[in-house]
């Protein structure tokens, strides 16, 4: 059988499921924001492009596109590194290795709704454990009410969803780390190389496709970030924790401009494309670098 | 070989769900039924809710699917249902403002011949009986309504030498100056999801400008600029810079307001009857333990106006189980059924045929002072359109932060006004 | 570089496997090492702590003593409820019959997918990628109303069916990620010997690149269980009856309007975890070194 015939049997079924269920949606949804639908009512009208001309002008849309690019540059940084320096400390029998990969990946297990409950409870300005610490060590003045700060809610928010985040990323790079053969990096190091550039010549290059995973997963999920928000500041103190997601649900679901949502959701998605497939590009060009 | 088991699993799986899918076949065919959503989703809530439609089948023999899910998803749900042309054929709603929206976007049957069929306007007070009535027609069958009130911890209040409650906005001041005096915070305010906030700008817009003025703004017809709402938001202002509220009040949420009135750390906040549903289950007594005093006069010759939401049912147009629907909201209009639910929620039961006696001596007060109001509004939220309470409760919560820049908040609501209402 | 450098001592003496990765002999890369490993575990566990807290307190005492003191007895009252009175058997059962079949078939419509991106690429094969991972750029309350209307038209509606399809569907997106990442770092060498040798693409795949593919494999059995299992948007949308519901919508039903079951919530949320946290650890064996690329030796 010939190799087309393969990558079309291959390809047929998932494509089917995939462009009924997620992409023919899409569109339809993307359909709405020409309109100016309140989600409820049966009737609506058609209105073209008001909807991406009132984007342009909306200033609290150009807020959710800030706090939303904020997360992404957090979101890029802080799970990979943390996960990285765990998978690496981990993934060689560490004692009770098994116990310690575990706890870090239990966050993930845990559902969101009690995860940003006690995240809450970790953040309150009277008995929260946060402040409750600050004030043990003698930092008072710092004790605040991280989620009713405006300055501080949209970090706080990062921080909680990169605690979660983390262990994801620490489960793929240890799976990453199996390409990463032993034989490799002990050829390394007797060949004298330090433990950093053992992990900078040999291990990091090795485990660039998993490294290429965490990062687009942490773009992606930056982007959709919507739970824990959702559960902790609903975007506010006055929408500095509004994310392009929340903004969007808001707008949909308590706004009820509908049409007005979708037009959002048209943008998010487009800077997802965009982002993505610039991030993918660079990828190759790097593989192709390397080769 | 490991991946074998998963197939295995997998194929278990898809076996397993297709008995299930089997097995949910047979139940759908069923017409004896009504479907309902709603949110009163907490655990006492729930039961009591599914006792009374216990009852509801055992009277009537038709069953009723509940279909509760949290409070918080309830809205995206009863959107995506109405949106996709599946709705429930009854759901809880509030009334006021959102049931407006509803029936302005074609969703909701009328029930007019429900209320002349089973002679429903004998059963309610007039001012709750205005709640049901929207565009001229009847929607609703009011639930449970609430109240909202300074509750106070009656033993900070009795150590502290207060008797009486304040009758005037002078007296109400000189007590907030009397608690403070004695090292207690005399208002609690938790405004993280930002409602809670509203009634201190309602009471104070309705003791001021009157409830008429009120409607206007609610409609938009009157500006946020106005003097009568800068005016509210100086007296507001006041008690922030008297230091009467309790610091960072956007980080606590209106429990744990309700926390500091029982802990003794705060005197009283305002806010609704579920309060007390709230204190009962962390075996705090009415009477003894908290109580409440009416919002104060400010000016005279304004009415008096009791403020609070009505939670309400209301039905589907197109219902697939159009006959089961009407006599369930029926039902759930019957005394039998609102005298529970009132126990249960810490709510007022709108059928004025229910035994007051089922009231604890808080509840029944509050009944009583509703009875001697001349007029009942919805709180802010449920008074204006969805959009623009958006907007509203946002200005509160940002005067909560920061009262200093109240007037920019005033403008900028202004200009959420204008695109709402623009239509 | 390989020259003329002295060797320490630890380099001559036979590799122990519980030596730890770079921390060689020197006491002081050892206890940064255990520093940091501290502090990364003091900072993880904090929140799961008050998770736990949670579940043995009762709402009263959270009221009166804030969440993170010890609760002045360990009671099982929140465990008992939620056990009891949230129909947690049901909802549990349905959890395990979407999050199963949802899982296999996204996983096997990730290896399909991903082996051809990787192995089998053609021209647009790049954009095709692209596309399907599209998946993943939106939030998917977007998708709602239309897939509501989908699966109420097919006559689906309070069914399974449609968890298990559409996390099928959308777990594609994420499954070929890792799934496509992982092959291409399996060497072409090996499929052109297996082709010289006769085989077909079916041949290649399940007997040369599945088995040495099991580490990605296993990230995503125990990612694509957690997070279909931990997902309560769907059967929100797509079900009514209480027993089609799963383990999350039992959860977060316990929030009301006016208040919140915070203790019988976090039994729940215990409860709901543990078969998580039982994938993880059963997968974990296949994240081990070694077992993959072993053919290589250059």
């Amino acid at each position: 059988m010939s190799r087309r015939l393969w990558t079309v049997a291959f390809l047929s079924v998932p494509l089917l499921a995939y462009t009924t269920i997620v992409i023919v949606p899409l569109f339809t949804s993307f359909y709405y924001s020409l309109t100016d639908w309140n989600g409820f009512s049966a009737q609506y009208h058609w209105v073209g492009l008001a909807n991406f001309a009132r984007i342009a002008s909306d200033p609290l849309f150009a807020n959710a596109i800030k706090n939303t690019a904020i997360w992404m540059a957090a979101a890029i940084v802080v799970p990979t590194a943390a996960g990285l320096a765990l998978a690496l400390m981990l993934h060689r029998g560490v004692r009770g290795a098994k116990f310690f990969k575990s706890l870090f990946y239990l966050p993930i297990c845990l559902a969101l709704a009690v995860v940003g409950q006690v995240w809450i409870w970790i953040y309150r300005p009277d008995w929260g454990l946060l402040d409750l610490i600050l004030r043990n060590i003698g930092l008072s003045n710092v004790a605040i009410a991280w989620l009713a700060d405006s300055t501080t809610a949209l970090g706080a928010i990062i921080l909680a969803w990169s605690w979660q985040q983390t262990g994801l990323a620490m489960v793929i790079f240890l799976a990453g780390l199996t390409a990463v053969s032993r034989e490799l990096t002990e050829a390394a190091e007797i060949d004298g190389a330090s433990y950093g550039q053992s992990l900078r010549r040999v291990v990091i290059p090795l485990l660039s496709p998993a490294t290429v995973v965490v990062v687009a997963l942490s773009i992606l999920n930056s982007l959709k970030s919507f739970d824990a928000v959702y559960i902790m500041t609903k975007g506010g103190p006055f929408h500095s924790s509004d994310t392009l997601a929340m903004f969007m649900y808001d707008v949909s679901f308590e706004s009820y401009y509908m049409g007005y949502g979708s037009a959002i959701s048209v943008v998010l998605f487009l800077i997802a494309m965009v982002v993505i497939t610039f991030y993918f590009r660079q990828v190759r060009a790097l593989e192709h670098l390397h080769e | 070989m490991k991946k074998q088991g998963m197939w295995t699993i997998g194929m278990v799986g898809l076996v397993g769900a297709l008995a299930m899918l089997l097995g949910a076949c047979g139940q759908s065919a069923n017409k004896s039924e009504v479907d309902v959503v709603h949110y009163f989703s907490d655990t006492l809530g729930k039961t009591t809710v599914t006792s009374i439609f216990d009852a509801f089948t055992k009277k009537t023999g038709i069953k009723v699917v509940d279909n509760t899910t949290g409070h918080e998803d309830f809205k995206t749900q009863i959107l995506v249902m109405l949106a996709a042309d599946n709705p429930p054929d009854a759901f809880s709603y509030w009334a006021g403002a959102r049931v407006q929206f509803v029936v302005d976007s074609g969703r909701l049957q009328p029930i007019d011949d429900l209320y002349k069929k089973d002679n429903l306007d004998t059963l309610l007070p007039p001012a709750i009986a205005a709640g049901t009535v929207y565009n001229g027609h009847k929607y609703l069958i009011p639930f449970g309504y609430h109240y909202a009130a300074l509750f106070y911890n009656s033993k900070t209040m009795q150590k502290l030498g207060i008797t009486q409650p304040p009758k005037t906005w002078n007296d109400f001041l000189a007590m907030c100056d009397k608690i403070k005096a004695a090292g207690v915070v005399p208002l609690a305010v938790g405004s993280k999801n930002r409602w809670p906030a509203q009634f201190w700008f309602d009471y104070l817009l309705l003791r001021t400008a009157g409830p008429e003025y009120r409607a206007r703004l609610m409609a938009g017809q009157a500006k946020y600029s106005d003097p009568e709402v800068v005016n509210v938001m100086k007296m507001w202002k006041v008690l922030w810079d008297k230091g009467y509220f309790v610091p960072n009040a956007n980080a606590y949420d209106w429990t744990d307001a309700a926390d500091q009135v029982a802990n003794g750390k705060a005197a009283m906040t305002l806010m609704g009857t579920w309060i007390t549903g709230y204190w009962n289950g962390n075996k705090l007594q009415p009477g003894t333990d908290y109580d409440f005093f009416p919002f104060p006069q400010i000016k005279d010759g304004v009415p008096n106006v009791a403020l609070g939401p009505i939670d309400g049912w209301v039905m589907s147009k197109n219902a697939k189980h159009a006959a089961g629907a009407l006599k369930l909201l029926s039902f759930l209009l019957d005394k039998g059924s609102q005298a529970p639910w009132a126990i249960g929620q810490g709510a007022l039961a709108p059928n004025k045929t229910v035994d007051p006696s089922i009231y604890n001596s808080v509840m029944k007060k509050a009944s009583e002072e509703v009875g001697a109001s001349e007029a009942f509004n919805f709180n802010y939220d449920l008074a204006t359109t969805p959009p623009m309470a958006e907007g509203g409760l946002t200005m509160f919560a940002e005067f909560m932060n920061n009262p200093s820049k109240s007037m920019n908040y005033l403008t900028e609501t202004d200009k959420v006004e204008q695109t709402v209402f623009k239509k | 570089m390989s020259e003329g450098t002295p060797r320490q001592l630890s380099e001559v003496t036979p590799r122990r496997s519980k030596r730890l990765r770079g921390a060689r002999n020197s006491p002081v890369a050892r206890f940064f090492f255990y520093f940091f490993l501290i502090v990364f575990v003091l900072i993880y566990i904090a929140p799961a702590l008050g998770v736990i807290l949670t579940a043995f307190k009762s709402n009263a005492e959270i009221a009166s003593d804030g969440l993170w003191t010890l609760p002045h007895a360990l009671r099982f009252d929140n465990f008992v409820e939620a056990w009891v009175s949230g129909h947690v058997r049901i909802y549990a059962l349905n959890s395990v019959l979407v999050t199963i079949p949802a899982t296999a078939i996204s996983i096997l419509f990730g290896i399909l997918t991903g082996y051809v991106f990787s192995k089998l690429p053609f021209r647009g094969s790049e954009a095709l990628f692209i596309f399907v991972i599209a998946g993943m750029f939106f939030p998917p309350q977007i998708v709602l109303i239309p897939l509501f209307r989908f699966f109420n038209v097919v006559g689906l509606y309070d069914t399974l069916w449609p968890m298990i399809i559409v996390h099928s569907a959308f777990g594609l997106s994420i499954c070929t990620l890792i799934m496509r990442n992982f092959f291409s770092t399996i060497p072409t060498a090996m499929r052109e010997a297996a082709i010289i040798d006769g085989a077909h693409e079916l041949d290649i795949l399940s007997r040369i690149v599945l088995p040495v593919s099991l580490a990605p494999l296993a990230v995503l059995a125990t990612l694509q269980f957690t997070w279909i299992w931990n997902d309560f948007l769907y059967p929100i949308i797509f079900t009514k009856s209480d027993s089609m519901r799963t383990i999350m919508v039992g959860l977060i039903t316990l929030k009301g309007q006016y208040s919140v079951a915070y203790g019988v919530q976090g039994a729940m949320a215990v409860i709901a975890s543990i078969p998580t946290l039982l994938i993880f650890v059963f997968f974990q064996r296949y994240f081990i070194s070694g077992l993959t690329l072993g053919a290589v030796k250059g």
